[in-house]
Parts: C-alpha cells; structure tokens; sequence
C-alpha cells in the first residue's frame, strides 16, 4: 500500500492538488444570494404603502349616508362623494343614455342620475353606495356598488309577490 | 425511498382521503343541495369557499403566532417551532388568496365591482401583502437559528393585524356586509342550509390546513437538513477528489 492512498495525506503534497477557488454549487449560490426574497420584499413594501395610502385616503369612512351630506364632516355638498341609501320603491327609470332614480336614509331623499345601466344586485329596496358629485340638487353619480346586507335566505319560487317580509314598501 | 424522506404517515394518507372526501361532499352540497339566495341568487353559493378561506387564514396567522411564541420561550429555541410557523404562514396566504379571489368575483356579481378600497378590502389586502412580507424575510438567508428570530418576532407583530381585518366592517361604514355568523348581533341571519353547508366548509377547510401544514413543515426539515448537509458535503467531495487526485 503506498502512502498517496491513505486520506490522511491530502494537502501534503501541494502539487497534485487544486486549491484555487471552486464555482459554488447551484444550493450554495440559492443560501448566498436569496435575490428573489429581496425583490419579493422590496415589492411587499411599495405594495404595504400603496395600501395604507387607500386605506387612509379612501378606507376610512368609505361612504356618506344621505342624511349626512353637508351635516358631517368630510361629506360637503360640492365636492365628490360616495352617498349611501336605499333605492326608493317605484323610482327607478331607465332612458336610453341614463338610469335616474332616488336613494334615501334616515328619512332624506336624494335625486340620482348615473349614466349607464347599473351592475351587481341593483334594484329598489336594496342599499347602495354612489360615487359622483352633487350638483343642484341631483347627485351625479359614475359608480354604483349594491351594498349586500348580511341576511341570507333561500329564493322561494312559490313566494307571492309582496308577501316578503319587506313588504310593498321597503322597511329600514 | 427509505420512509424517513417521505413527508406523509399513515395519519395524514388517512387525513388526506378524509380531506378529499369533505371537498367532493361540499361541492355537492355547496352547488347543488343548499338554495339560491333571494337576492344573490346562484353567487351566494361562492360564500362556502370565501368564508372558510378567510377563517383558516386567520386561524393559519394565529397558529404562525403560537408557535413563533413557543420558539422564543427561553428553554425551547426549537427550530420544529419555527418550520410549524412558516408552513402554516404559507397555507395561511394560499387561504387568504382563495378568500380574496372569490370575493372578488362575488362582488362583480353582486356589488357590481371586483374591488374596491373600503375599509375590509383594505386592511385584508394589508394583511396578505404583510405575510408574503413574512414568508419573503423567511427566505432572507442566514442560519436557521436566525431565520427562526427574525421571523418569529415579525409574526408577533403581524398577527396584530387580525382584530382590525375582523372588526373593519364595525369600526367603519364599509362596503362588505358585517359578519354573520360571527358577528356582535344575537341572531344569526341565514337559511338552515347554508348555515349548515357553511359549517361543513369551515370542517373540511379545517382538515386540509392540518393535512397542508403536516406535509409543509416535514419538507421544510428536510430542506433544512439537506442545509445542513451542506457543508458535510462539500468536505467530502473534496476528499474524494484529492484522493483521486493523490492516485
């Protein structure tokens, strides 16, 4: 058995052995350099401030309700507002460019003009919130959101209209 | 394969066939047994993947929290600790992401809109943008040890976050409807059969986060250990090239 066999002998004879620094393998590189974590986080920041921009811009307070256009803070009449009522029975008109119809809460009215054909749940007695500007009197809206209560039940074909429990007028 | 590699037991290949089956029942129960809302209609039917989703979510960053906790107490610094936070910190965003995906599409149908900046949307976005946050610094590097602190303190935090996501739609006039299951209000306002289908959702999404986390936190040993290995390894192999060298 020669020497150069036995384990115990690397690094005693410098010639025949390659010390110059080795390419990490592909593991070593991924523990070393974790790029991807730092862009993810970096990306998580601007996402957690563009968030918290909305949430103090937009989130708190999301809405007005009707009765309290130019009585609360932050819901002055002229510049724009999100008014949230409930859709008046028998107001809503359809014409060939706009949809007019009225919303009201804690006993006030307010006329409603928004162009277009409103989406989601939209219909009368259901609460919903509108985006727009009040001018003269009329709320000019642009965005309508249904506002879904938290009450579920089950669609009864066989109900008689009018036998819901809202009855013919909406009850708040 | 020897079984010690394996992430699965008999437990959790039995867990698993119950998961399956849960899901197979909810889906009949969710689309075809249970009724169609009076005013939602169909989209109601959305509900029984939306709700548990944001529980489990919830229930995954508690748990992310508890054992952040447990892995800080002075005599354990168990790294078991930390691997249970990051897998249930992982699955916690996969639920989340289901919640806010299908919330999305129930409010196209219902509000007339996918999203919008009230005051739940937010604060949810808030919290599932702060997790992925986690689940980023988890990845930072360093050793294990200082993998399981940085992360363990920043869950502490995080789970803060889960009063004010629940109470939003209390605190502030929101789009999104108050809860109504777990709700302040004495009477729970739904059909007996949603409720029910509701309940099952909340069972089966239970068992599929347990069945999950198991899986995540036993493959996250095991990239652990190949970790650690690591350096054994690397020693090795040189051995074996000088010895070849040495020939």
């Amino acid at each position: 058995m020669s020497e150069s066999d036995s384990p115990d002998d690397i690094g005693t004879s410098p010639d025949s052995l390659d010390l110059s620094p080795r390419e990490p393998s592909a593991r070593q590189r991924r523990q070393r350099r974790p790029w991807l974590a730092m862009i993810v986080l970096l990306l998580v920041v601007a996402a957690g401030g563009l968030v918290l921009t909305k949430f103090l811009t937009s989130a708190i307070d999301y809405y007005c309700n009707v009765d309290e256009i130019g009585a609360k803070e932050g819901c002055e009449a002229g510049r724009r507002l999100r008014i949230q009522g409930i859709v008046d029975v028998g107001s809503v008109t359809d014409n060939a460019t706009a949809t007019e119809f009225s919303i009201s809460f804690g006993g006030v009215s307010l006329p409603v003009v928004y162009e277009g054909e409103p989406g989601g749940i939209f219909k009368e007695c259901i609460p919903v919130v509108v985006h727009g500007i009040l001018r003269d009197g009329v709320f000019n809206g642009d965005r309508i959101e249904v506002k879904h209560s938290n009450e579920y039940e089950a669609e009864n074909p066989d109900r008689i209209a009018g036998e819901t429990d809202k009855g013919s007028e909406c009850s708040l | 394969m020897s079984n010690d590699r394996a992430t699965s037991t008999p437990f959790t290949k039995g867990l698993g066939f119950f998961v399956v089956l849960g899901i197979a029942l909810l889906i009949i129960l969710g689309i075809f047994v249970s009724p169609a809302d009076v005013n939602q209609g169909e989209s109601v039917r959305i509900m029984y993947a939306h709700v548990p989703g944001a529980w489990l979510a919830y229930l995954a960053f508690v748990m992310t929290a508890v054992s952040s906790a447990a892995y800080l107490w002075k005599r354990t610094r168990s790294l078991t600790w930390d691997r249970i936070a990051g897998a249930s910190a992982e699955v916690g965003v996969l639920f989340m992401g289901i919640s806010l995906v299908t919330g999305s599409l129930w409010g196209r149908l219902t509000w007339g809109t996918y999203w919008t900046w009230d005051a739940r949307l937010t604060t949810t976005a808030f919290l599932f943008v702060t997790y992925i946050g986690y689940l980023a610094v988890r990845g930072l590097g360093g050793t294990h040890q200082q993998r399981a602190r940085r992360s363990a303190v920043l869950a502490l935090l995080a789970v803060l976050e889960i009063p004010l996501v629940h109470f939003s739609v209390e605190l502030w006039n929101t789009l999104h409807q108050e809860a109504s299951v777990a709700g302040r209000g004495t009477d729970v306002e739904m059909n007996g059969l949603m409720l029910f289908t509701l309940f099952l959702g909340v069972v089966v999404f239970t068992l599929m986060y347990i069945w999950l986390v198991l899986h995540r936190q036993r493959s996250l040993m095991l990239e652990d250990m190949l970790d650690d290995s690591g350096l054994d390894n690397a020693l090795s192999e040189r051995r074996a090239e000088a010895t070849q060298v040495g020939h």
